[in-house]
């Protein structure tokens, strides 16, 4: 990666009026056109360019209730799987993944390095490269 | 001026404690509110408190509906929609770490899991999924989504994701802008007529594969099949409860793949059609060129260089369960900051402020799924509709106070 700094963006999209309702329009200056929204592919899966960011497991009893609630889906169901037993375990299966990734979410905000950099976008370690 | 009503409603025992705000935190609404319980002594089938409200002002609580799966991008709408008003949306301060529920300055965001009658286990011991209705206590959510309507705080429920039980109740007091989002937000048409302004989030089933496959795979326990266990053995509960309910919506956002790359079965690239109910008070579809018409438009050529596959929008007049509607799709996705402002400057009625300010509020949020398709296009046009529905109503009662007060 060091080999190609050349390429370097220094934008992260936080930079923009954070809570501010100012009438200007930030958003269009060219200064922007290196498109910083381009990270957030709906997948996760960011094309041509390299983000540095922890991956962030839910919180552990979540991803153990997760776990859980996947093998005892998975013991109801081999009975009978039209039966009301079994779809109410899928069910159940489907709320915790949920809660799991509303918990990572809520993690990821509470980075400290996150928060940091919302507030200092311009610093070093909040920078993010392209490759 | 002073107005005011004696509700007598059976409350939830859960959530019959008593409460005395004078004001809400906004110093917007003057109404007081009082519980008191009568003597249970001859009753032993709960509590049935009376709550008197005196209201001194013309205020009132709008309701926008908000329905869709559960994992199907109803959080991101919800930040999108807060932030178009100002403000983040936080959860309530020094409350229960596990609460549902948002509170920004104009906006307050419940989730109607919240309502849920049986518990989780509840729910495994009687069979049923939090689908069914079996599962919702829907007295309960029109008793309060209308005392907050009218002004009144009350004491919702809280249902923990994490344990799958209720916890005790919070206060919430009558905000400006009250969401409500969850599974079941226009099935009980008492709920539904409380609504000013619904929106339903259509997800494909291929698309819903693909989300919760990105969602759940790291998730240690999941695989490709225990995702696919799980959509299946939910989706007759789904079919029967939940997407019926896309018909009442006055706009529903449907999420499919793209038709751009052929046989595209990534799910990466999607196609998402905005389905506009015609005739719906302080509501003017969004259009493009020019309303009424049936347009197909390709923004990449000679002026505008896209990369691949493009960007393709279309246009035009529909009928949608028998209602009609203008439909505005958008297959593809922004690759450019410049393909992005292009669009904005093309479409009409978006109620922007400013020009840009579309562009403007999907770069703040660069980082939330679907910012550069048509999922964070569209959410992003409904929050400034609905802001815009608000400003109207907010406009019209103060044109019309007494009127607005008898009502």
């Amino acid at each position: 990666m060091a080999t190609t700094m050349a390429g370097v963006s220094l934008s992260t999209p936080r930079a923009l009026s954070p809570a501010t309702d100012s009438p200007k329009v930030h958003a269009i200056k060219s200064s922007w056109l290196n498109n910083p929204w381009k990270r957030s592919s709906q997948f996760g899966f960011v094309t041509g360019r390299m983000v540095v960011r922890p991956v962030y497991a839910a919180p552990d009893k979540i991803s153990d209730k997760v776990e859980e609630s996947i093998k005892n889906a998975e013991a109801a169901c081999g009975e009978n799987p039209a039966s009301g037993e079994c779809v109410a375990a899928w069910d159940e299966v489907e709320e915790l993944s949920a809660a799991a990734s509303h918990a990572r979410d809520k993690k990821k905000d509470s980075d400290p390095l996150e928060a940091y950099c919302k507030d200092h976008p311009e610093t070093d370690e909040c920078r993010t490269y392209e490759d | 001026m002073a107005i005011c009503t004696v509700y007598t409603t059976k409350l939830n025992p859960a959530c019959s404690s008593f409460s005395t705000p004078s004001k809400t935190h906004l110093g917007f609404h003057q109404k007081q509110v009082v519980f008191y319980k009568k003597s249970s002594s001859r009753s032993t089938r709960g509590t049935s408190p009376y709550f008197i409200t005196c209201s001194a002002g013309d205020s009132q609580t709008i309701v926008i509906g908000l329905a869709a799966d559960s994992g199907c991008g109803k959080s991101t709408f919800m930040r999108r929609l807060t932030s178009v008003f100002g403000g983040a949306a936080e959860p309530p301060k020094g409350g229960n770490p596990d609460s549902n529920t948002l509170i920004s300055d104009t906006t307050t965001v419940i989730c109607l899991d919240d309502y849920h009658s049986l518990d989780r286990t509840g729910r495994k011991e009687k069979g049923v999924t939090a689908l069914d209705p079996r599962a919702n206590n829907f007295d309960l959510m029109y008793e309060q989504v209308k005392a907050l309507k009218d002004g009144v705080a009350v004491e919702k429920p809280i249902y923990n994701h994490v344990t799958g039980l209720l916890d005790p109740p919070e206060l919430i007091k009558p905000p400006k802008i009250l969401v409500i989002e969850g599974l079941h937000p226009m099935f009980d048409s008492r709920v539904r007529d409380l609504l000013d302004f619904s929106i339903y989030l259509d997800i494909s089933n291929e698309v819903k594969f693909a989300w919760k496959i990105q969602r759940d795979m790291a998730e240690r326990g999941h695989s490709l099949e225990s995702i696919k266990a799980s959509i299946e053995a939910r989706k007759p509960d789904f079919d029967a409860y939940i997407d019926t309910q896309k018909q009442y919506a006055d706009t529903v956002i449907e999420v499919l793949p793209t038709q751009l790359i052929p046989d595209d079965n990534e799910g990466k690239v999607l196609r998402v059609k905005l389905i506009m109910k015609e005739g719906v008070e302080y509501f003017s579809p969004v259009y493009l060129f020019d309303e009424g018409s049936t347009i197909s438009w390709i923004p990449c050529g000679r002026k505008l260089t896209c990369s691949y596959p493009g960007i393709k929008f279309t246009y035009g007049p529909d009928a949608y369960f028998s209602h009609e509607v203008s439909v505005l799709e958008m297959d593809g996705q922004f690759d450019r900051l410049d393909e992005l402002i292009y669009v904005e400057s093309h479409l009409s009625n978006i109620s922007t402020k400013f020009y840009g300010e579309v562009t403007q509020q999907m770069l703040k949020h660069a980082d939330f799924p679907g910012s550069n398709n048509g999922t964070g296009l569209f959410q992003t046009i409904v929050g400034l509709k609905i802001r815009d529905l608000f400003e109207q109503i907010i406009a019209s009662k103060a044109k019309t106070p007494v009127e607005a007060t008898k009502a």
